[in-house]
């Protein structure tokens, strides 16, 4: 028994550590590759460089020259950080408000958050533009506004799940204490949430730097536009040619900043994702 | 010093859709320790809630110090509360969570640190202050919520059910520590409690609750010795109190109890009361532990009854006998050198001074006060 349970978990091993490597193959694909000459990444993709092949940073150089990379950069970086603070800040406030004030009205707002995690972008994606040209939102300000809706669903339904395990005696203690909702929201209730706050700024943060389609259709290419925009724009020459070098080294520096954040707050996600589930 | 006041006190939740407390009025002196008891949903928790300013009255008047707070928000109350849960703040510090009250009054902070060491002193909790909550025991929790309330300083104390999350063993020390606390603040403390040995052992005086109702209002003393009702009888004292159905006869112009083919004569102080209940059905109601066994003593001029003992338990000093009378279970508490086996026949002596007779249709005392 103990050496079919061993083998068995063998198995499994072997069957993760390839799934794993399906998932990695992308990213280091991209990697060796923006390492190497045009020429050699046509012919021989999966190779790693060789004295021959390596040319350096130079494809660094060159993307960075072409790409208007600082620009979209910071325009992403902006993006980014004001949208998570928003939807960090607005959905763990508006998760406190349903979780503790039951009435009907709060339960309908609940449901409509967990309906729009379900509803696809595509099916939005042309109503949803429209209305941000008519409202004048295709701009990084107004882009901020629109991903704190499209983060709203899961963000609320994550901390809904948490503040339901904290103590509403809590609560109380602070209002004896002195406190008003603010103050108890801010000193209190916002600590307590920390590894869930962490958590919803992880995957939100990953989901907005990463994303294509929607700042392209609120943004476009303009001087407006975020990096992953930029990349694809930039060193896309005529005639369907491409600088394959230097799109690689830009897609490494564009996904450097988001592996980076994850690496560092990693831990969190797992300690926020199974504090919903056990009471603290 | 402080005191308070419920006035016609009504609760309702759900638009009035639900009533907890139908109308209550109840007065606790200044230092007074009382504590509220009852079964689970009698309403006890609101009252202390609504002296917490936590719940809303829906109808009458709430005074502390003889001023109207039904619109006072807690923070303006002067009272400190302790929660079963102990509702520690996870995040801070032991210390922080004691300071935190005082740092949202702007106090002084050498006068913070004053009051957090002296009430660290009294809990023996300073070894601790550093650290958090989650690195803390159960009782050590508890002691914390205590100081947290303490160095606030407050003219009420309100505690609620602050000991049922702690073992046996702790929660008497914690007993002992909590009543060692009301001696040396002097101030007026409000306890919530499902525990009738807390209630008994702790307080200055009880209210027994149910329905939302104040059943009695007593000294605990008055509360085993009186009982107004069959109710407060059989939630005070444990194991509860025995309730025997029996009839008051008159044989040659002596009263007598008759139960289940036994009968004693109604004790003189007793007669005047119960002459009216000649001929009619009534409770009698004795105590566990006032049931004798022939080892205790001169028992002649006492009334004997033979059971079966259905389960015998060796408490030590004592032993509860179960027994069957008239298809209904009752527990004898006695003292014996003997053991008794289960399904084993054993005599049991009643003194009529210390049986309590119930009106059947009320279910009030006889003699209770009114």
């Amino acid at each position: 028994m103990k050496s079919r349970g061993s083998f068995g978990r063998g198995l499994v091993y072997v069957l993760l550590f390839l799934i794993a490597v399906v998932f990695l193959a992308p990213i280091v694909i991209i990697l060796i590759n923006s390492l190497k000459g045009n020429f050699y990444i046509s012919s021989s993709p999966f190779t790693f460089p060789t004295e021959e092949t390596f040319v350096g940073f130079e494809n660094f150089i060159k993307g960075f020259n072409q790409s208007d990379f600082m620009r979209s950069f910071a325009n992403s970086a902006f993006i980014t950080v004001a949208s998570v603070v928003g939807i960090v800040l607005m959905t763990s406030m508006t998760a406190w408000y349903i979780v503790r004030i039951r009435n009907k009205f709060t339960r309908i707002l609940y449901y409509l958050f967990v309906f729009s995690m379900v509803v696809p972008f595509q099916m939005v994606m042309y109503t949803m533009t429209y209305f941000a040209f008519e409202f004048r939102l295709n701009n990084p300000w107004g882009i901020v506004f629109i991903y704190l809706g499209f983060g709203a669903g899961l963000s609320v339904f994550m901390f809904s799940g948490f503040i339901k395990s904290i103590p509403r005696e809590i609560e109380e203690a602070a209002t004896i204490d002195g406190c008003g909702p603010v103050r108890t929201f801010f000193t209190i209730i916002f600590p307590i949430l920390k590894p869930t706050a962490i958590t919803v700024a992880i995957l939100n943060a990953m989901w907005i730097w990463n994303d294509y389609l929607l700042p392209y259709l609120v943004l476009g290419s303009g001087e407006n536009k975020t990096l992953p925009v930029a990349v694809q724009m930039a060193l896309t020459g005529g005639y369907g040619n491409k600088d394959m070098g230097a799109l690689m080294a830009m897609l490494v520096l564009a996904i450097l900043p988001i592996i980076i954040f994850y690496l560092f707050c990693q831990k969190y996600i797992i300690r926020g994702v199974v504090a919903g589930a056990v009471k603290g | 010093m402080a005191t308070i006041r419920f006035s016609n006190v009504a609760k309702s939740f759900d638009n009035g859709k639900v009533t907890v407390i139908p109308d209550l009025s109840l007065e606790i002196a200044d230092k007074e320790f009382v504590v509220l008891v009852g079964p689970s949903g009698c309403g006890k928790s609101t009252t202390l809630r609504m002296i917490a300013g936590l719940e809303d009255i829906s109808s009458g008047e709430l005074y502390i110090n003889d001023k109207l707070v039904n619109n006072i928000p807690p923070k303006d109350r002067d009272i400190a509360m302790v929660f079963q849960s102990y509702a520690l703040y996870p995040h801070m510090t032991v210390y922080k969570n004691m300071a935190f009250a005082l740092k949202l009054k702007k106090t002084p902070k050498k006068e913070i640190e004053e009051k957090v060491m002296w009430a660290a002193k009294i809990l023996d909790i300073e070894p601790y202050l550093n650290r958090k909550p989650r690195a803390l025991s159960g009782g050590q929790r508890q002691r914390v919520a205590l100081g947290r309330a303490m160095v606030r300083n407050p003219e009420v104390f309100l505690l609620d059910e602050p000991l049922s999350n702690l073992d046996a063993k702790l929660r008497t020390e914690m007993r002992a520590q909590i009543t060692t606390l009301h001696r040396k603040l002097q101030t007026t403390f409000v306890y919530v409690t499902h525990d009738q040995t807390e209630a008994m052992t702790m307080a200055d005086r009880i209210v027994v609750m149910e329905k939302g109702e104040i059943r009695q209002f007593d000294t605990p003393q008055k509360l085993y010795n009186e009982p107004a009702d069959m109710f407060v009888a059989g939630f005070i004292g444990s194991p509860q109190m025995n309730f025997i159905d029996a009839r008051i006869v008159s044989e040659k112009g002596k009263l007598k109890v008759v139960f289940s083919g036994c009968s004693f004569a109604v004790p003189k102080n007793k007669s005047a009361v119960l002459e009216k209940y000649i001929d009619k059905d009534i409770i009698l109601g004795i105590r566990p532990e006032h049931f004798l066994s022939r080892d205790e003593g001169d028992v002649s001029d006492k009334c004997k009854m033979n059971v079966v003992a259905e389960i015998s338990e060796m408490m030590g000093s004592e032993t509860n006998i179960y027994f069957d009378l008239s298809g209904k279970r009752h527990i004898a508490r006695i003292k014996t050198e003997r053991k008794i086996g289960a399904g084993e026949s054993t005599e049991l002596f009643i003194d009529p001074e210390t049986a309590y007779f119930f009106d059947k249709e009320t279910t009030k005392n006889t003699f209770a006060v009114g």
